[in-house]
């Protein structure tokens, strides 16, 4: 036991440091707060007009819900991978100042030096997900004590493993300049290809959803995990899936622990 | 100390979450808005659809009352649009409900998730579903006749349609209520099938026949419901609101009790 506290006291200390640079960081939190209101408020309300019925019967949006509330799961998703993957520039800035150095000559292994670092990062984004929460209203989602829980469960696991894959990125790119550019190629694509913003009718066949989007865009969306986080999601907050239910947890853990190990190798190989 | 520690970034959430809890009170759409520059409450309706819409200036059924009482709580004049078409197709594209005639369709409508694609439903209590006429009150065996009349829209027919397939029944389409009541009672079919309130104004009763609830796995009751327009979403809230008060104090209850909705069937047993 005494050997085992001052080591979690060092992944707390990690943690810690983490959260209180996310949370003071003006910058990041502007960002999280911008990418709601521009994607609910502004895109939500003006694509809004669009998906609204006309003619009763007419098929034109199937899912049995407004865009909004559609929307509303996607966008805690974006919210949640922007924070995560960006993270990676807080372990290259540590990296660039000489901060990592200082912590991975300590006598702290470096697995938990990752776990801190990581816990610190998806802890950052969970709450910059919650935050959309607010915006439940707006869109009129109503939410239970129960369906926050879970939600709040399934954001944590998709920030850690998202973290992950940022702390992945971080030891594979060497600027910031690089990075900012490298992270909107990698997450835009992985949003609009989530079925995040479009909806693939679960009503429909394979053959008829080809009808209506080619075949190639019908097979991003399936092979695009974020796809099964946003399910999942879209499940837990409006009782609307588009997957098979177990696909979103377990896309979700196999990402998080997927990737945690690959950013333990990495992270193992740092000088 | 630690709240020193805390304190810049606590005050960035509650800064970002105070901004957003402002934001979630801005209107989405301008359905509301529309609604009260006009005046006037559009409500489509089938003719008769009793004891829900009856046609009858004293007792003008169930929805016709709760919808005036809607009217009467925004400020607006009602406006019904009998329209011969609801009811009479099992597609509601050939009903041919647009905007244009109506804010809401009352009169006939469940809350199902066939006719959640299309419209915002509010559902008002009062229980539907498929049930069963028969002489016996059980279910017959395989290779029986059964008549059938389908329900209006928003009842799953495919599930229906299985299930009598699966139950290796002949199946004999009902052109009517009358017709499904007169082929149980002759014995040309041993039970029939249809919706609660297609069958509600026929005399089973007097031809010896009971209707109870049709309980097989797949065929979950369903509450009545006003249908509004997908994404108007203000209007939405506001009918919401006035319904909310109304099962509040009670009056609801007493509407539902005025016209024989406050209770429910037997179940069907099985043979």
């Amino acid at each position: 036991m005494s050997r085992i506290l001052p080591l979690l006291r060092g992944v707390y200390g990690i943690w810690l440091r983490e959260i209180l640079r996310a949370t003071r960081d003006r910058g990041q939190m502007i960002g999280g707060v911008s990418r709601p209101l521009v994607w609910l408020l502004i895109m939500g309300v003006g694509l809004n007009p669009y998906f609204r019925g006309e003619v009763f019967g007419e098929v034109r949006y199937v899912v049995p819900y407004t865009y909004l509330q559609f929307l509303f799961p996607a966008v805690i998703v974006l919210n949640i991978m922007y924070t995560s993957i960006q993270f990676a520039v807080s372990v290259i800035w540590d990296r660039e100042f000489g901060f990592l150095r200082e912590v991975l000559v300590s006598p702290m292994p470096r697995p938990l030096i990752l776990l801190g670092k990581v816990l610190g990062g998806s802890t950052a984004a969970t709450l910059h997900g919650a935050i959309v929460l607010i915006l439940a209203r707006f869109a009129d989602v109503t939410l239970t004590p129960d369906q926050v829980v879970m939600a709040l469960g399934a954001m944590f696991a998709l920030s850690f493993g998202l973290t992950c894959f940022g702390v992945l990125l971080a030891s594979r790119i060497r600027s910031f300049e690089g990075f900012g550019v490298f992270s909107n190629t990698i997450i835009l694509p992985l949003y609009f290809t989530s079925s995040s913003i479009f909806p693939l009718d679960p009503a429909l066949s394979r053959t008829q959803m080809a009808a209506t989007y080619p075949e190639w865009l019908v097979f991003m969306v399936q092979i695009n995990p974020i796809t099964y986080a946003v399910d999942l999601l879209r499940g837990i907050l409006i009782n609307f899936n588009q997957f098979p239910p177990a696909y979103g947890p377990a896309v979700i853990a196999a990402m998080a622990i997927g990737f945690f190990l690959l950013a333990l190798v990495d992270f193992g190989r740092s000088k | 100390m630690t709240w020193s520690r805390w304190r810049a970034g606590l005050v960035n959430i509650a800064a970002v979450s105070l901004l957003l809890v402002a934001v979630s009170f801005l209107p989405p759409d301008t359905s509301l808005r529309d609604v009260q520059r006009s005046g006037v409450l559009k409500v489509c309706v089938p003719p008769t659809f009793p004891p829900l819409v009856t046609g009858n200036a004293t007792d003008p059924g169930f929805d016709v009352e709760l919808v005036q009482h809607i009217a009467d709580s925004l400020g607006l004049r009602l406006a019904l649009n009998p329209l011969a078409a609801m009811g009479s197709d099992f597609n509601p594209r050939n009903w041919l409900l647009t905007r244009a005639q109506c804010d809401m369709i009352a009169g006939g409508l469940a809350d199902t998730l066939q006719n959640r694609g299309f419209l915002q439903m509010l559902p008002t209590g009062v229980e539907t579903g498929w049930v069963v006429v028969s002489r016996g009150g059980t279910l017959p065996a395989a290779g029986a006749t059964v008549a059938v009349l389908p329900a209006t829209s928003g009842f799953a027919r495919v599930a229906l349609s299985s299930w009598l397939r699966g139950r290796g029944w002949q199946v004999q389409r009902a052109a009517n209520p009358a017709a499904l009541l007169e082929s149980v009672a002759d014995d040309q079919a041993s039970i029939g099938i249809t919706e609660r309130f297609l069958i509600s104004t026929g005399d089973a009763a007097e031809r010896g026949l009971s209707v109870a609830w049709l309980t097989e796995e797949g065929f979950a009751r369903n509450q009545m419901a006003l249908g509004l327009w997908k994404g108007d979403q203000t209007l939405w809230r506001a009918v919401n609101g006035v319904v909310d008060a109304m099962k509040a104090d009670g009056s609801l209850e007493a509407l539902r009790h005025r016209y024989g909705l406050s209770g429910g069937l037997d179940d069907a047993p099985e043979p």
